[in-house]
């Protein structure tokens, strides 16, 4: 099964260029052969049987050669990969008028959603790198969709940034390989283990996260993360900012942290103060901005500075809290993005100081954005607080007294940044000029309101969730 | 009786709640009786569950974190009166709310928040108590949103300032577990030392926010002008004051261990006393009949307060008994306010008058609410204050006069409400009729025992507080009449000096709504003086100047809260955000040499010990 | 050991190469430095005996460089003289640290003294099977991998450089 979750979306690519190309007709059922294989993809990852995941279909990855490594994590990171991948979809829908575009997109989307399929489930350092470029390749693809002089910029910051990355984790690679005598992360795990001390294994981690770093856009590593956010048309930027830097930064991150390096105190130290950095700069830059997506974007690098935060702690609570903080985060922040492009297409802005009382015209989007504020910033009982409140109580627990207060100290100013925001955006009067303002298309609002019901839905349930979903993920550790 | 009946209490609720969802829209009073059935088995249910003890545990979400549930004496009572409170507002609202499109959304937050207090109440685990507190936040959030227009901005502001106590509360949490090592509520024993210091603190401040003390009540009087009537009779007035005083008193009688001459005693009595005098201050300037009520609500707190933080067992026999009482005749005040709101359309004093001619039953609840509240004998409101002045003078002079002082200015303030709304000229042409009965019946209810709770007081107090209180006690009975007859005759005197005042007041304006303005513009003694004195040397400016410094003390204290709130933070940060909004130039090279520079850092920083 | 061998003098061409690419002016001359980098680390990757990654190498590098004279071309609108001048004059401002950081760096990890830990025990060398049949034996998901990234960059060639409908 492992490997139909590559090959069946890579099939659909191959049918949809050989069978759908023909006429726009069938054009347009792309997009229905694309939710397909989404929503195939979470309700296996969610309905995970063992009798899908394990034995029976062992024949094509015999086929393949490769022992998969399938695991809770790994659910859940599906889940957010297909999930996000719908909402994109839709998005592209609405925001794309021409056929072809939409078309070509539906490609690229499948293309990347392969990519973080692949990165989720290998357990080889070189296939998971080999994995995360064809993620980032469709990435820049996707970012300089509109071959506008603005996106091309924000694709080609993308693009150095994260060829920089490459290198450093290509470099780490090698140095491993010929450590380990092989890129298979058990082999690779004993030989970290057996040369605890030396100097260029040490180099070799370090080279590799930093790499991760770009690629999650933790702050200072950060500098192509907002352009291309903000570049990036709105159905990519839902994509970028619900899974693509969470697969290919921060799931890895906690994949090879747990996996190869559980013991390094130091490399923990490293997480918790980066994280740290990440969660104030990112909140204080995102407080002055005036894009609403860029807004958006500055949000992201500071949530990811929690996920980072917990991980650090390397405990098994703090990593369960980061997990369950990458899924809440995937989930309002994708739907904070639908709901931009919906305000973005409907505007034809999404420059802050031209909106204000939109909620009034646009209920829908008003509604689900402050149901999303409100999970950033951890305002209980919805899905956001419980994943800090148990990242801060495992800094506690840990002995990280400093970093679990640094942690509440910065959701008040997640806080302020959104009151701000919600009342220029949303609230307040409604400014000249958008007196005839219309809602977004029913199948951008059903994404919405699906999205802001999980939200909830994980925070009123929050026990259930996590004793099912998000608990289990503790076999990374005790493994 | 097995141990799965404690989970009733939150069953019921729930299926009352889901049954509410699918009862069709055109069944016309479908989702009245299902609302009023569903309240009524919960009522049925709290009686019978009334002093029995049960203990149920079973392993939840690992860590320490169990499903317990456990069923006391104080809790069964608290479930009792919620379950009482639930079910007469419910009848109320049938008639208040009927053909109001917001009925139905209104029944089903109802059922859903008598479930989580229910559930927080019994709850024996602090996470999972979190767990059902934080549950009664979004369905007040929702209760209020269905309201007028306005109604969205004050609910977003209630849920988030609640919601910022909460996270405190929830750090204490945290605190309690790491430094007592257990979250089970009923094995926790702190004391106030250091840290134990600290999660005292952030725990009381989630429970006071809960019950509306200063300074987390800025919403509460917007709230009573936006969300719909029976709301705030049934959630700021009694529900969440019950859950909110339940909670301080586990915390300080149960969780710590606090003695008499504690730092933890005195803040909270502090804050009780604050909260008692600037609210009081405030309600005294309304000119609106809920926003008055509303900022009562806040005050009244402050007396709970004060007589829990005396830490002597009258003191907090007198605070809980306070508790049950305010939730009464404060329930009976706003539905009162909700009839009149109702028949004769407005709730603005100005528009009102003479109506007690034409809704009598109203007036006589009101009148009997009103002098419960102000502590006339021999209503509810009187023994329990006697009690907590007891405690008060127990503890120091300055929180007696506090206390008493902030029971004349509610008097006054009552008699204010009282004169203008129901006496005097009758303002418009309309019409005014009596409420109807099923708005009638809760009010009479709610009344009459404020009659039986004061008259026979021994009943509440012998069968509901007391036991709580258990080897406390130790031979002490507070019922019966007051034993301290100086007191009393304070009290007495006081009551009659409101009366004077209230009587010159409006000798001297002519107008019943302005006959507190001298207490706002005049020094006390002020008046006594010649009225050609004034003109040389002037005690009544200066006196009226302190006064109004001290009224916009209050009022100012009020607003900066909110200015706190909405633009402090936000302006502090902005100055921090400029320099990092300057430093992201666009520039991709200067990203390169931040990443290369970080990973350098990084690399020596790994090295660096080899 | 002498320090001046073919192989170091290999990387200080590759180096000198990699910077003439980034620092030159014309686009011409940055793509000359960027095949005769790419060809220097194909011999440096051969000496190591490791041809089919060298020749690898060589054709990715060819295949890059034409995609990257192609995208030149169709993004860029020729300058003026003065525009070149003042562009190459920027380029210069901007990069001139790039070697300051390298010796920096450089500095900075000779003083750390890393250098002993460099030796890493190599793996014995059992008998390596033949390159082909070890890709295709090993490393099949991995090719798997890489076809699907030529699959996004022909994706990519044609929605950036093809023709735009209505316009």
């Amino acid at each position: 099964m492992p490997s139909l979750m590559i090959l069946i979306p890579l099939f659909g690519v191959i049918i949809l260029n050989l069978v759908f190309a023909v006429n726009s007709r069938m054009k347009k059922a792309a997009f229905w052969l694309a939710l397909a294989i989404f929503s195939l993809q979470v309700v296996v990852a969610v309905f995970h049987h063992p009798a899908l995941w394990n034995d029976s279909l062992g024949r094509i990855d015999s086929f393949l050669n490769v022992s998969f490594f399938v695991d809770h994590l790994s659910f859940i990171m599906f889940i957010c990969i297909g999930m996000v991948s719908i909402a994109s979809l839709f998005v592209a829908r609405y925001g794309m008028k021409d056929e072809d575009d939409i078309f070509k997109f539906i490609n690229l989307l499948i293309m990347a959603s392969i990519g973080m399929s692949g990165i989720v489930m290998v357990k080889d350092i070189f296939s998971l790198y080999v994995f995360m470029e064809i993620t980032a390749v469709s990435s820049f693809l996707l970012i300089a969709f509109p071959r506008s002089l603005e996106s091309l910029e924000g694709s080609f910051k993308y693009l150095i940034l994260s060829s920089i990355a490459t290198v450093l984790m290509l470099t780490s690679i090698g140095i491993l390989f010929l450590a380990a005598g092989g890129t298979d992360f058990d082999a690779i795990a004993a030989a970290i283990g057996a040369s605890y001390e030396n100097a260029l294994v040490l180099a070799a981690i370090g080279l590799f996260i930093c790499g991760l770093f770009i690629k999650g856009g933790l702050v200072p590593f950060h500098g192509w993360l907002p352009d291309a956010y903000t570049a990036a048309p709105a159905p990519v930027s839902v994509l970028l900012a619900g899974v693509v830097t969470k697969s290919a930064g921060i799931y890895t991150m906690i994949r090879i942290t747990t996996s190869l390096l559980p013991h390094y105190q130091s490399v923990n130290n490293i997480l918790m103060l980066v994280g740290t950095i990440s969660i104030f700069a990112g909140a204080l830059a995102a407080i002055g901005q005036d894009n609403f997506k860029r807004m958006l974007a500055y949000s992201s690098i500071s949530q990811m500075g929690y996920i980072i935060l917990g991980l650090g702690t390397g405990t098994i609570l703090g990593i369960a809290g980061a997990v369950f903080h990458l899924l809440n985060h995937s989930i309002f922040k994708s739907l904070l993005f639908v709901n931009s492009a919906a305000v973005e297409k409907e505007i034809g802005t999404s420059d802050m100081n031209r909106m204000g009382g939109i909620s009034q015209k646009m209920p829908v989007t008003g509604t689900t954005s402050v149901i999303a504020f409100l999970s950033t910033c951890g305002i209980p009982p919805l899905s956001g607080f419980w994943s800090k409140v148990i990242i801060v109580i495992a800094l506690w627990q840990a002995g990280q007294y400093a970093y679990a207060s640094l942690a509440i100290i910065a959701s008040i100013i997640t806080l302020a940044y959104f009151l701000s925001m919600q009342r220029r955006v949303f609230f307040g009067k409604l400014r000249a000029g958008l007196e005839n303002l219309k809602d977004a298309e029913g199948g951008v609002l059903t994404v919405s309101v699906v999205l802001a019901a999980l939200t909830i839905g994980i925070g009123i349930f929050f026990p259930f969730v996590f004793n099912t979903l998000i608990l289990p993920v503790k076999e990374i550790l005790v493994r | 009786m097995t141990a799965n009946v404690i989970f009733y209490p939150i069953i019921v609720p729930l299926v009352t709640a889901l049954a509410l969802l699918v009862t069709p829209k055109k069944m016309k009073w479908g989702k009245e009786i299902v609302a009023i059935a569903g309240t009524a088995l919960n009522l049925l249910l709290a009686i019978a569950l009334f002093k029995s003890n049960i203990y149920f545990s079973a392993p939840w979400s690992g860590f320490g974190i169990d499903f317990s549930l456990k069923l006391y004496q104080f809790s069964s009572f608290i479930i009792l009166a919620a379950a009482g409170f639930a079910f007469l507002i419910t009848l109320y609202s049938t008639a208040s709310l009927f053909n109001k499109d917001y009925a139905k959304p209104f029944y089903v937050y109802l059922a859903l928040s008598l479930l989580m207090v229910n559930g927080a109440v019994l709850a024996d685990n602090l996470v999972l108590m979190l767990f059902f507190w934080e549950g009664l936040l979004v369905t007040l959030f929702g209760m209020i949103t269905i309201g007028n227009k306005h109604a969205f901005k004050t609910a977003t502001k209630a849920f988030i300032i609640v919601g910022i106590s909460d996270l405190f509360m929830m750090v204490g949490i945290a605190l309690v577990a790491y430094l007592g090592g257990t979250i089970t509520i009923s094995q926790i024993n702190l004391t106030t030392a250091g840290l134990g210091g600290l999660a005292f603190i952030f725990l009381i401040i989630g429970a006071i926010s809960k019950a509306g003390s200063m300074p987390f009540h800025s919403w509460i009087p917007d709230a009573a002008i936006d969300a719909p009537l029976p709301f705030m009779a049934i959630l700021p007035a009694s529900l969440e004051k019950l859950l909110g005083i339940y909670f301080l008193a586990r915390i300080s009688l149960d969780m710590f261990e606090l003695n008499v001459h504690s730092w933890a005693s005195t803040t909270l009595m502090v804050v009780g006393a604050i909260t008692i005098l600037l609210a009081v201050m405030m309600a005294l300037v309304q000119k609106d009949y809920k926003r008055l009520l509303s900022y009562h609500a806040i005050s009244q707190v402050g007396y709970m307060i004060l007589g829990i933080g005396t830490l002597v067992p009258v003191g907090i026999v007198g605070g809980l008994f306070h508790m049950i009482n305010h939730a009464m005749y404060k329930s009976c005040l706003f539905l009162t306010g909700g009839s009149v709101e109702k028949q004769a359309g407005t709730t603005d004093l100005a528009k009102l008058g003479g109506i007690a001619k034409s809704m009598p039953v109203t007036f006589i609840c009101f009148i009997i609410a009103a002098a419960s509240i102000s502590g006339v004998p021999p209503f509810n409101g009187f023994f329990s204050k006697e009690l907590v002045y007891d405690g008060a003078l127990e503890r120091g002079m300055i929180f007696y006069v506090a206390a008493i002082l902030g029971s004349f200015l509610t008097a006054a303030s009552f008699l204010k409400l009282g004169h203008a709304a129901f006496l005097g000229k009758k303002q418009g042409n309309a019409e005014v009729k009596e409420a109807p009965m099923r708005m009638l019946i809760p009010m009479i209810t709610i009344a009459s025992l404020c009659v039986l709770f004061g008259l026979w007081n021994a009943l509440p107090l012998n069968n509901l507080i007391q036991p709580i209180l258990g080897k406390r006690l130790e031979g002490h009975n507070f019922s019966g009449l007051p034993t301290n007859a100086l007191l009393v005759i304070a009290t007495v005197v006081v009551l009659a000096l409101a009366l004077l005042n209230h009587i010159y007041g409006v000798k001297k304006t002519g107008k019943a709504l302005k006959a507190t303005d001298h207490i706002r513009y005049a020094p006390l003694l002020g008046h006594l003086y010649d009225m050609a004195e004034k003109r040389f040397f002037d005690p009544y400016n200066i006196g009226l100047d302190i006064v109004n410094f001290f009224a916009k003390i209050a009022a100012w204290f009020d607003r900066a809260i909110d200015w706190v709130y909405n633009i402090l933070v936000v302006n502090a940060a902005n100055l921090v955000t400029g320099l990092i909004k300057r430093l992201h130039t666009g520039n991709y090279g200067s990203y390169i040499i931040w990443s290369l520079a970080s990973a350098a850092v990084i690399l020596i920083f790994l090295i660096r010990a080899i | 050991m002498t320090i001046i061998n073919i192989d170091n003098a290999l990387l200080i061409v590759t180096a000198i190469a990699a910077i003439w690419t980034v620092m030159g002016r014309s686009l011409l001359k940055a793509t000359i430095g960027l095949a005769v980098t790419s060809a220097a680390i194909s011999v440096i990757i051969f000496r190591l005996e490791s041809p089919l990654a060298a020749v690898f190498e060589l054709s990715v590098c060819a295949g890059l460089i034409t995609a990257v004279f192609v995208s030149a071309i169709s993004l860029t609108k020729p300058l003026t003289h003065k525009e070149i001048l003042y562009a190459s004059k920027d380029r210069m401002k901007r990069y001139i640290y790039l070697p300051v950081i390298l010796l920096v760096l450089g500095a900075a990890l000779a003083f750390v003294k890393i250098w002993p830990g460099l030796v890493i025990a190599a793996p014995a060398a059992a008998s390596q099977p033949e390159a082909r049949s070890l890709l295709w034996d090993f490393r099949r998901l991995d090719i798997l991998g890489q076809v699907i990234i030529l699959l996004a960059g022909a994706f990519g060639i044609v929605l950036l450089f093809g023709e735009k409908k209505n316009k």
